[in-house]
C-alpha cells in the first residue's frame, strides 16, 4: 500500500520535473510554446492582464518552501502581465517588523507582503492596507467567475477579514494536527487518542520506552507565533473565551488555568529536554530523527517527514485531527499567509499588485506551484488555498502520505476552528507578547500557571483599556 | 603681533580655518545623520504616545511614559537583570583577562597559537556567537558543554531553559566573547610596564601572590579602570548574543533593559514607551561612564 503510494508520488514528481526542465532549461522555442500553453488557463479570465504593463512592484516574503515555489514561477506572471515583481526575502519575525516600519513611515516600499492574518486588525486600524472588495468587485480587475473567491478556504477568508471586509488574500496555509509514530503505537498496543486526556496518557506510555525517546512535543518557544500559536487551541478546547461581553479579558478563567496546567504537565513530564526553546522546525526534526514519539503541529511537516532522504519516519507516521478537549471541542490553529495591498501605493501599482495577488491565489497557480520542483529535492506544498484542489484526485495523489491525510487536514481546516481562535484585535501584537511570556514563565516554573495568567489578564485589561 | 597689522596673514588664517571645516564637515554631517538625529528623535519620541496597535490616541503625553515605568514590574525586573548581567560579566572579564595576561606575559611554549585562539571569539559577530552557543555548545545531551558535563558526572543541565541557568549561560557567553579585549589591554600594559620595580621585587623574598598583589596590580590599575569603563558600557547595551541565544527568555529570565526596550518597540509596537525605555538605558550608561571617568581622573591626578 505504502509502496504504491510512493511510486505514484515519484511518478508525479518526475512529470513535474519534466515540466520544470521544459520551462527552465529548454531552448527558447520550446519554452515559448510551453509558456503560451501555460497562459491558456489565465487567458480564460475575462480581464486584461496587460493593463499596467511596465510597472514594477516589490513584495516582501519569507524564505519558506512555498514562497520559493511562488517566486520560482513568478516569471510566468511577468510574462503574462508585463509587470515586474521583485522580492525581498526575510525570515518571518524580521519580515513583520520591516512591513510594519514600511507602513508606519508610509514609504510604500513594499506593494504587498506575506502578512500574518493576526496583524490585519492592526493594519486596518491604521488604514495601512486597502480592503480587497474594491478590487474583487471591479470587473476590469477581476473576473469573478474565473477567480471564484468562494472556492478559497472559508475560514481563512474569515480570518483575513476585518469588520466583514477582506483585507488579505490567502496564499498558503496550514492547520495543526496530531502526528504520531505508528510503529511505537502498534508496539505498545495504543490507539490514536480521542481526547486530550488520552493524548497525555499515550505520551506517558511512550516516554523513554527505549530510554531516550520523549513522549510528546508541542511548541515551547516564547512568541506570539510559537507557544501562543499552540496554547490557544488548548484554551478553547477547555471551553475558554478571550473576552466577556463587556470586553474584559478572561485568560485567567478556569479554562485558562486548567489548559495551561495541562500544557506545562505534558511538556515538563513527557517533553524532550530543551523543548522550552523549540518551535516547529525543532519539533519536526526531532520527530523525523525519532527522538520524540508524537507531536501536535502544522500539517506541512508531513512533506518533510514523509521524505525518506530527510526523515526516518517516512511511511511509519500516522496523522489525525486534534484530540477533543474537556469541553467537547477540538480546536486547530487557523493560519494562512495572506497578501494585502499597501494603501499608499499609486493607483497603477495597486492594480499591478492586485493582478499579482489574483494570479497567485488563482486555481491554476495554486495547483502548478503545489507540485513545482524549485530544487531537485523540493517538497510538495500541503497548504493550497482552494477546496477544489484539496478535493482534486490529482492533488490528493501527491499528498497521499496516508490514505486519510488529505481528509484529516481538510476536515481540520473546515470544522475544527473558528476565525477568533486567537483574539483578533489591533492590540494583538501586545496581547500575543504578554501571553507568550506568561505561558513560558509557567512552563519554566518562574510562576505557577495561575499566577502567570492572573498577571497576563491584568496586563491585557490594561492594554485594552488604554486602547 | 596684532592681526590687523598683517591683513595677509589674517586671510591666510581664515582660509586655513575654512579648509579645516571643509575637511571635517563630511564626517560631522555623517555623524549628525547617523548618531545625533536618531538620538534627538529618540528623546522626542519618548514624550509621545506612539502606539501602532491603537493609533487613535497617539500624541504628546509629556512624562507619562516615564511615570508608567515606575509602575512597570517588567521594567524593574529588567533593571535588576541588567545590573546582575553587567556586574558579573565585567568582573569575570577582568579576572579571567588578567589571569590570561599574566600567563602569556610569563611566556610558554606554543603561545603563538594559543594567543590567536584566545583572540578568536572577539572577531565573531555576537549573533553568530549566540547561535553557536545555543546550538553547538548548550544543546541538551548533544552540545559540547552539556556533553562534557554528563561525562564528568554532573549530568545534563538546563542551560538555556531554566531561568537561573539561562542567566548564567548568557553571562558565560558574553564573558567568553569579550574577555579577549581585557586580555589584550592587560597584556599590552604589562609589556609597557617599567621593568625595574618588578626586578627589584624579584630580589625581594615576597611570594608570587604578594608581588602580584602589591606591585603588578597597582601598576595595572589605570588599565583595569579603562577596561571596566569600556566593558561596562558594552555590557549595558548587550543585545545580539542574548537575542539569538535566549531571546530574553525563558519567560523574562534574561530580558535585560535593552531587550525589553526592543520587545516593547518592535513586538508590542509601542514606540513611545520603547523610546522612553531606550532613553533610560542611555541615561544609565552615561551616568555610570561619567562616574568611572571621574574616578579615573582622581586616581591618575
Amino acid at each position: 500500500m505504502v509502496k504504491i503510494t510512493r511510486r505514484e508520488f515519484l511518478g508525479q514528481s518526475a512529470k513535474v520535473g519534466g515540466l520544470v526542465l521544459a520551462s527552465g532549461v529548454a531552448p527558447a522555442f520550446i519554452k515559448n510554446a510551453f509558456s503560451e500553453d501555460k497562459h491558456a488557463a489565465y487567458l480564460k479570465a475575462n480581464i486584461n492582464w496587460r493593463q499596467v504593463e511596465g510597472e514594477t512592484i516589490k513584495v516582501l516574503v519569507t524564505p519558506a518552501h512555498y514562497f520559493n515555489k511562488f517566486r520560482a514561477i513568478s516569471p510566468q506572471f511577468e510574462d503574462l502581465s508585463g509587470v515586474k515583481v521583485d522580492f525581498d526575502i526575510i525570515p518571518p519575525r524580521e519580515m513583520r517588523e520591516k512591513a510594519v516600519l514600511d507602513f508606519g513611515a508610509r514609504s510604500g516600499n513594499y506593494a504587498s507582503h506575506t502578512a500574518d492574518p493576526m496583524y490585519l486588525s492592526l493594519y486596518e486600524a491604521n488604514k495601512w492596507v486597502d480592503p480587497l472588495d474594491n478590487y474583487l468587485n471591479n470587473p476590469k480587475l477581476t473576473d469573478k467567475s474565473w477567480f471564484d473567491l468562494d472556492d478559497i478556504i472559508p475560514l481563512w477568508r474569515a480570518a483575513d477579514s476585518v469588520k466583514g471586509k477582506l483585507y488579505g488574500m490567502p496564499a498558503e496555509g496550514e492547520a495543526t494536527i496530531h502526528v504520531y509514530n505508528r510503529e511505537l503505537y502498534e508496539q505498545k498496543g495504543l490507539k490514536p487518542p480521542k481526547t486530550l486526556a488520552e493524548f497525555k496518557e499515550t505520551a506517558k506510555e511512550l516516554h523513554k520506552i527505549d530510554g531516550k525517546i520523549a513522549g510528546a512535543a508541542i511548541r515551547g518557544f516564547r512568541g506570539a507565533g510559537q507557544n501562543m500559536y499552540i496554547w490557544p487551541s488548548l484554551f478553547l478546547a477547555w471551553g475558554g473565551k478571550w473576552f466577556d461581553a463587556d470586553g474584559n479579558p478572561l485568560v485567567n478563567s478556569e479554562a485558562g488555568v486548567k489548559s495551561l496546567e495541562y500544557y506545562c504537565e505534558l511538556l515538563q513530564n513527557y517533553g524532550p529536554a530543551g523543548v522550552e526553546n523549540w518551535n516547529w522546525p525543532e519539533i519536526m526534526e526531532a520527530f523525523a530523527g525519532q527522538s520524540i514519539a508524537q507531536f501536535i503541529d502544522s500539517n506541512s511537516t508531513a512533506s518533510i517527514i514523509e521524505n525518506p532522504k530527510k526523515s526516518k519516519m517516512a511511511g511509519k507516521t500516522g496523522y489525525q485531527r486534534w484530540p477533543v478537549g474537556p469541553s467537547g471541542r477540538r480546536c486547530t490553529s487557523i493560519w494562512n499567509w495572506t497578501m494585502p495591498i499597501n494603501a499608499v501605493l499609486p493607483k497603477k501599482k495597486k492594480v499591478a499588485t492586485w493582478l499579482y495577488i489574483q494570479w497567485l491565489a488563482s486555481r491554476p497557480t495554486q495547483f502548478s506551484s503545489a507540485v513545482y520542483k524549485e530544487t531537485p529535492d523540493a517538497v510538495v506544498r500541503t497548504g493550497v488555498n482552494r477546496i477544489s484542489i484539496w478535493s482534486d484526485p490529482e492533488y490528493r495523489k501527491v499528498i497521499n502520505f496516508t490514505p486519510d491525510y488529505a481528509d484529516v487536514v481538510l476536515t481540520s481546516m473546515r470544522e475544527d476552528t473558528d476565525s477568533d481562535w486567537r483574539p483578533r484585535v489591533p492590540q494583538w501584537p501586545k496581547i500575543g507578547e504578554v501571553m507568550a511570556v506568561a505561558i513560558q514563565a509557567a512552563l519554566v516554573k518562574q510562576k505557577t500557571p495561575r499566577e502567570a495568567l492572573d498577571e497576563a489578564n491584568a496586563a491585557i485589561a490594561k492594554i485594552m483599556k488604554r486602547g | 603681533m596684532s592681526k590687523k597689522a598683517d591683513p595677509k596673514k589674517v586671510r591666510y588664517e581664515v582660509q586655513w580655518e575654512r579648509f579645516g571645516y571643509a575637511m571635517i564637515s563630511p564626517s560631522m554631517i555623517f555623524l549628525i545623520l547617523v548618531a545625533t538625529l536618531p538620538l534627538v528623535s529618540l528623546l522626542i519620541m519618548s514624550f509621545f504616545r506612539i502606539d501602532l496597535t491603537y493609533p487613535l490616541d497617539n500624541g504628546w503625553v509629556g512624562f507619562e511614559n516615564y511615570l508608567e515605568m515606575a509602575k512597570d514590574e517588567r521594567f524593574w525586573y529588567s533593571i535588576k537583570l541588567t545590573a546582575i548581567y553587567t556586574i558579573s560579566t565585567v568582573f569575570l572579564q577582568v579576572a579571567v583577562g588578567l589571569a590570561l595576561a599574566m600567563a602569556f606575559f610569563r611566556g610558554f611554549r606554543g603561545q603563538g597559537v594559543m594567543r590567536v585562539s584566545v583572540l578568536l571569539p572577539m572577531i565573531l559577530a555576537p549573533v553568530v556567537v549566540g547561535l553557536a552557543w545555543r546550538t553547538l555548545i548548550l544543546t541538551p545531551e548533544y552540545g559540547i558543554l552539556d556533553y562534557v558535563s554528563i561525562l564528568l558526572g554532573f549530568g545534563s543541565k538546563p542551560w538555556l531553559v531554566a531561568p537561573t541557568w539561562a542567566m548564567i549561560s548568557v553571562i558565560i557567553i558574553h564573558t567568553w566573547q569579550w574577555t579577549p579585549f581585557a586580555f589584550l589591554v592587560f597584556l599590552a600594559s604589562l609589556n609597557a610596564m617599567p621593568q625595574e620595580p618588578l626586578e627589584a621585587a624579584l630580589l625581594d623574598t615576597r611570594s608570587a601572590w604578594q608581588r602580584f598583589r602589591y606591585i603588578i596590580l597597582p601598576m595595572l590599575q589605570p588599565a583595569i579602570i579603562i577596561v571596566v569603563i569600556f566593558r561596562t558600557m558594552i555590557a549595558l547595551r548587550a543585545f545580539a548574543a542574548i537575542f539569538s541565544a535566549t531571546g530574553g527568555g525563558p519567560g523574562t529570565a534574561t530580558e535585560i533593559l535593552n531587550l525589553y526596550a526592543y520587545r516593547v518597540s518592535f513586538n508590542s509596537l509601542d514606540l513611545g514607551y520603547g523610546a522612553a525605555l531606550g532613553t533610560v538605558l542611555l541615561l544609565i550608561t552615561v551616568g555610570i561612564s561619567l562616574f568611572f571617568f571621574r574616578m579615573r581622573r582622581s586616581s591618575t591626578g
